[in-house]
């Protein structure tokens, strides 16, 4: 059996667009055919599970039925790859929660596939979670994502700055979620469906809508540069590095 | 199925090379033919499309997302009418930049629209060149080379090549100059042309230099025909596949 995959995205601040980067992920896993099930922090109400309801389930990290729920069954599930939604503030309390279980020790001997997606605020305060987490995860699997919510230009302008949280954690890659322009992202929010969807034109059960022609537009132009960005990362190979080898065996 | 079904788009990277007067013909025929017609002026400024044909036509800009709206999604809009769009020289670039961000062609093609590109040419290099990149980025989109004799007759096919072999270029006959006066000057209208008032010398040749033109696209409209019933038929062999 493949070597299942969890992929953590968090950021200590609210609002840098850690539901819009998992979002992204869960459409580019479905549409590779990767079983893909997700995990939406967001206790009670999950912004998540209202765009991705199929593959999504609310939990609350902090209880230990939940964390059972998530951890227990990470190599047993169907679903190959994990994709946890980590609510604000959360971040470092849920590694260290991962940390007592024992969980990112798994990762760590390669058991399972641990990958941490943190998503980049434009503030200083957001260099800083760096540090913060960089000791639970090491340096494997790491991904900055700078998340072009507004015109940020993460510290480019000041190398030493940028050096010194940048590259505090070694082996880390970068990851570029370009902008999307407000009026297009408020009419997906509207419509409630995966990006995907509203690019194919589909409402949440899956029959023809009449979403504007400009903004679906928007939205796969967009996406089509997110996704991008992963395939530059390898994404695939790190989720599923065999699958590849049982496609060669099958066409041999 | 409407399957004269088409969004054509007048374009050139240059300037006073016949757009408009292109976009009034057609828009003018298919007016004349009993067509439903909705046409877009994307020129600022003085003798554009909406000052010879204010009914039929809207202004319009793509300079933001809400000028984007209003066109493109028109464009797709499955009514029934014929669309035209006068692409100015300072919108070009920045309309086929969105129209293959947004997959225009493609999506055109599912909704059974045949979209055409009439791009004048001229034989200098930019425009060439412009019109090369425009084949590789909206490959789904029906070429419709246009040749406006004004500019001499020869053709500079050999330097549009490869136009492709089921490319025909389309013809913009030359208009005596003394007639060409009164029909660049709104609100001339080619299909009350009598309100001009010409002498019947100039009107024999207007009309003489009109059939021309209007033959030239009804072949045009005769193969928007046969791409769109080979488009219907290729898209139910993928269903049937």
């Amino acid at each position: 059996m493949a070597k299942p995959a969890v992929i953590l995205i968090g950021a200590d601040k609210g609002g840098v667009g850690k539901t819009t980067v998992a979002r992204t992920l869960l459409d580019y896993f479905g549409t590779r055919q990767i079983p893909t099930r997700a995990f939406d922090t967001e206790s009670p109400r999950g912004t998540l599970k209202r765009f991705h309801p199929d593959v999504t389930e609310v939990v609350d990290v902090a209880s230990v039925s939940d964390q059972m729920k998530i951890f227990d069954t990470v190599g047993s599930a169907e679903a190959k790859v994990t994709v946890i939604d980590v609510r604000a503030g959360l971040l470092s309390s849920t590694l260290q929660a991962l940390n007592n279980i024992g969980f990112i020790e798994l990762g760590k001997t390669g058991q399972i596939t641990l990958a941490m997606f943190h998503i980049l605020g434009p503030s200083i305060a957001s260099l800083e979670e760096i540090a913060e987490t960089a000791r639970f995860v090491g340096d494997a699997n790491y991904f900055l994502v700078k998340n072009y919510i507004n015109e940020t230009l993460f510290f480019e302008w000041d190398p030493a700055t940028y050096k010194s949280y940048f590259k505090r954690i070694k082996g880390a890659e970068e990851i570029s979620i370009p902008k999307l322009n407000e009026m297009t992202c408020e009419q997906v929010e509207v419509a409630s469906v995966p990006y995907v969807s509203f690019i194919a034109n589909k409402n949440a059960k899956g029959e023809p809508s009449n979403y504007s022609f400009v903004l679906r537009g928007y939205v796969r132009h967009w996406l089509g540069r997110v996704w991008e960005e992963f395939d530059r990362v390898k994404l695939v190979d790190l989720v599923s590095p065999k699958s590849e080898k049982n496609i060669r065996q099958v066409a041999g | 199925m409407s399957i004269r079904h088409s969004v054509a788009i007048v374009a050139s990277p240059r300037p006073r090379v016949g757009k408009t007067l292109l976009a009034r013909l057609l828009t003018d025929f298919h007016l004349q033919e009993g067509r439903s017609v909705a046409a877009f002026d994307l020129n600022a400024g003085e003798g554009t499309l909406a000052q010879f044909l204010p009914e039929h036509v809207t202004r319009s800009a793509i300079d933001d997302l809400k000028g984007q709206m209003a066109l493109f999604d028109r464009l797709m809009a499955e009514d029934g009418a014929t669309k035209i769009v006068d692409l100015g020289r300072a919108s070009f670039e920045h309309f086929f930049t969105l129209a293959s961000q947004f997959g225009f062609a493609a999506e055109a093609r599912r909704r059974d629209i045949v979209p055409v590109l009439l791009y004048l040419m001229t034989p200098d290099r930019t425009s060439v060149e412009a019109y090369r990149s425009l084949c590789g980025r909206l490959p789904e989109a029906m070429l419709a080379p246009v040749h406006n004799e004004v500019f001499g007759v020869a053709q500079y096919g050999n330097k549009y090549a490869p136009i492709g072999s089921g490319t025909v270029i389309v013809r913009l006959p030359l208009l005596a100059s003394n007639v060409r006066r009164y029909v660049e000057r709104p609100p001339f209208s080619f299909a009350d042309s009598e309100a001009a008032a010409l002498d019947v010398d100039d009107y024999i040749e207007l009309q003489h230099w009109l059939r021309r033109i209007y033959r030239e696209f009804r072949e045009l409209d005769l193969r928007i025909l046969l791409t769109a019933q080979q488009q219907a038929k290729s898209s139910k062999g993928d269903r049937a596949g």
